[in-house]
């Protein structure tokens, strides 16, 4: 399964390392990286792909100090258009 | 002030009346600035001794525990002990010396990137980056460390930062909001305990940690829910309570594991589904609804889909839940388990049988007692054989599992509470993984007990290689083990060894009645096992017991 994920971080020198470490830990495969550093803040929009629910990641990573922000992005064409 | 005093002012002011470490170039400006403050230091012989001890300050206490290392080598022996902190959500503040920020980079002399090799074995780490951010990093740090779900906190300060001045003012924290319980939430939970008929608590390590002892027993005498333990959640239930059937899991009691699987409504408070609990996790407690229950929100649902979860304080949620229930016939069918499967000391033979053994110093401990374990046979007999009046009461390396954890963490336990008495329970493997804080006891003169249990074997390996690897005993035969006593009295501890169970009373006796430290070496016949066993991806149901003795 593809997922979109947007992230928003306190900046600190190591904070998109600790996101990644936590992405290849949990078992997720990064497709997909755009960071932006805004002001105090980076913005980080990531493409993963895993077996595993992506609620495991969302949580790890929501649970990161610096992470101030995490949003999985739904789907831009849903898998079965419902009335 | 220069940035060392700061730290010295930062400790003082939380409280931390003794810290844990070692020495050495990049932090000897904070050195300098302990000597002669009021902070008193406890030097250990390794830094993986100074953070053991901090953990088992930390898990004795309830405080926070602090260390200390230098750069380079001395922070990367921290690691374990933080890696250890970290699986037991245990509150440690890791204070590492750096090189200057002007070398960082340069693969200075002792520069290693501490802050890198944090990353996955603390709940956070900081590198300072100026003198500015000093205070606000190390207040920050205290309250990361204990806050929410407690873990172990690095801060790595650069030399340069150490030796800076800065004007000292102490930060306004922001106060973190607790989170918030939903009604509906309560509601849903109240539900479901009230529409079972066979509950069972499952109680971990967190209830411990969040204070939360009281509240849970509580809710037990309301409820008459029936309840096991994991490994780290054992003491939060005393013993004798009705229905509470001991530890569940791989080496957990039979009765505990077949009336998990049999319940209908698993009730998950501070726990996490670890694998050594749950055996085949598709398989545990497969006829149960799930409610659980922990502070970080991350646990729930990530291996078992709860029915209903509630991500908050276990003080504040636990006394919301109580209410009586109609469940005798089910309590009944529990106690008929609990008295089928009772564990049985009478063992043939004039050796010394280890769980009676344990058994009988449960009974001699006094009120006031802390018992750390190492990892082996000897941490599992403890677990299943000894009886603790609270969690604080049991020190073991539950999550990470990791040899050299007993005898470091007594220290700090004892350092914790001078008046208890403080019990290191070991095996010939792991007790050698530490050997050197025998020096700590002897320089501190703390009167710690060391129970060391040796059958010359590193048991529970062994016990694989029997069961699982057709007794091929690949590199676990420890006969050529130095003389424990002999060891012992180069550091000026007295001690004794036993072989025969006949002796055993009288030397628990003495141990225990000493005034100083004091080493029980207790020979144990190398074919002893522990029971029950969950094979490894088994189902709880299908625990293994005692076979023949092969030879
Ligand atoms: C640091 C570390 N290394 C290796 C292991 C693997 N291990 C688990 S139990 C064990 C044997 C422990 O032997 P001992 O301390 O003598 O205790 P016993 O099982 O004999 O009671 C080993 C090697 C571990 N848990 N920790």
């Amino acid at each position: 399964m593809n997922h979109n994920l947007e992230v928003t971080m306190d900046q600190r020198p190591e904070v998109v390392e600790r996101v990644l470490r936590v992405v290849r830990h949990r078992g997720f495969t990064l497709t997909n990286m755009n960071m932006r550093l805004v002001d105090e803040s980076v913005y980080l929009s990531l493409s993963v792909s895993s077996e595993r629910g992506i609620e495991l990641l969302s949580n790890q990573l929501t649970k990161l100090v610096d992470v101030t922000g995490c949003h999985v992005m739904q789907p831009a064409m849903p898998q079965s258009a419902s009335a | 002030m220069r940035g060392a005093d700061a730290v010295i002012k930062v400790l003082a002011a939380h409280g931390v009346n003794t810290v844990f470490g070692y020495p050495g170039g990049a932090i000897m400006p904070i050195y300098d600035a302990l000597y002669g403050s009021e902070v008193e230091h406890t030097l250990c012989r390794h830094e993986q001794g100074a953070g053991f001890a901090a953990v088992g300050y930390a898990r004795a206490s309830g405080k926070t525990g602090v260390c200390f290392a230098t750069s380079g080598p001395g922070a990367t022996n921290l690691i374990t002990a933080l890696a250890d902190a970290l699986l037991d959500s245990v509150p440690v503040v890791a204070i590492t010396g750096q090189v200057s920020t002007s070398v960082i980079g340069t693969d200075a002399f002792q520069e290693i990137d501490v802050l890198g090799m944090s990353l996955s074995c603390t709940k956070h780490s900081f590198m300072v980056q100026s003198v500015d951010e000093l205070v606000p990093t190390l207040y920050r740090a205290f309250d990361l460390a204990a806050s929410g779900r407690p873990g172990p906190v690095l801060v790595d300060i650069p030399k340069d930062v150490q030796i800076a001045q800065l004007e000292y003012r102490a930060p306004l924290l922001a106060v973190a909001d607790e989170p918030k319980v939903q009604d509906a939430d309560i509601d849903a939970a109240r539900a479901l305990i009230a529409a079972a008929k066979k509950p069972m608590l499952y109680v971990g390590g967190g209830v411990g940690m969040a204070g939360a002892v009281e509240q849970l027993r509580r809710f037990i005498k309301a409820t008459n829910m029936p309840s096991v333990a994991t490994l780290k959640g054992l003491g939060a239930i005393p013993h004798g309570t009705p229905g509470y059937l001991g530890m569940l899991g791989m080496h957990g009691g039979k009765a505990a594991n077949l009336a998990v699987q049999e319940c209908d409504l698993l009730m998950v408070v501070g726990a996490r589904f670890d694998d050594r609990v749950t055996g085949r996790l598709a398989s545990f407690a497969p006829n149960a609804k799930v409610l659980h229950l922990d502070i970080d929100a991350a646990e729930l649902g990530k291996l078992r889909q709860p029915d209903v979860a509630i991500a908050a304080e276990l003080r504040a949620v636990l006394p919301r839940l109580e209410m009586p229930l109609d469940i005798a016939p089910w309590c009944a069918e529990v106690e008929t388990l609990a008295a089928e499967h009772r564990w049985d000391y009478n063992h043939p033979g004039s050796l010394i049988y280890a769980p009676a053994m344990l058994r009988r110093l449960a009974n001699k401990l006094p009120e006031d007692s802390v018992v750390s374990c190492d990892v082996g046979q000897h941490q599992m007999w403890v677990a299943q054989h000894m009886h603790f009046r609270r969690p604080e009461d049991h020190l073991s390396s539950a999550g990470l599992g990791t040899m050299g954890f007993g005898l470091p963490a007594a220290i700090g336990a004892q350092m914790a509470r001078p008046d208890a008495t403080v019990v290191a329970v070991s095996g010939d493997g792991s007790f050698m993984m530490n050997v050197q804080e025998l020096t700590t006891i002897k320089r501190r003169k703390l009167p710690v007990k060391i129970l060391l249990i040796d059958n010359q074997r590193l048991g529970m390996v062994k016990q694989w290689q029997q069961l699982f690897f057709e007794e091929r005993y690949s590199e676990t035969n420890l006969s050529d083990n130095p003389d424990f006593v002999a060891l012992a009295s180069a550091f000026e501890i007295p001690g004794r060894t036993i072989f025969a169970a006949e002796e055993v009373e009288e030397a628990l006796t003495e141990m225990l009645t000493s005034k100083g430290p004091y080493l029980l070496h207790v020979a144990i016949d190398d074919a002893f096992n522990v029971w029950p066993l969950v094979p490894p991806g088994a189902s709880n149901s299908d625990m293994m017991e005692e076979m023949e003795r092969s030879t």
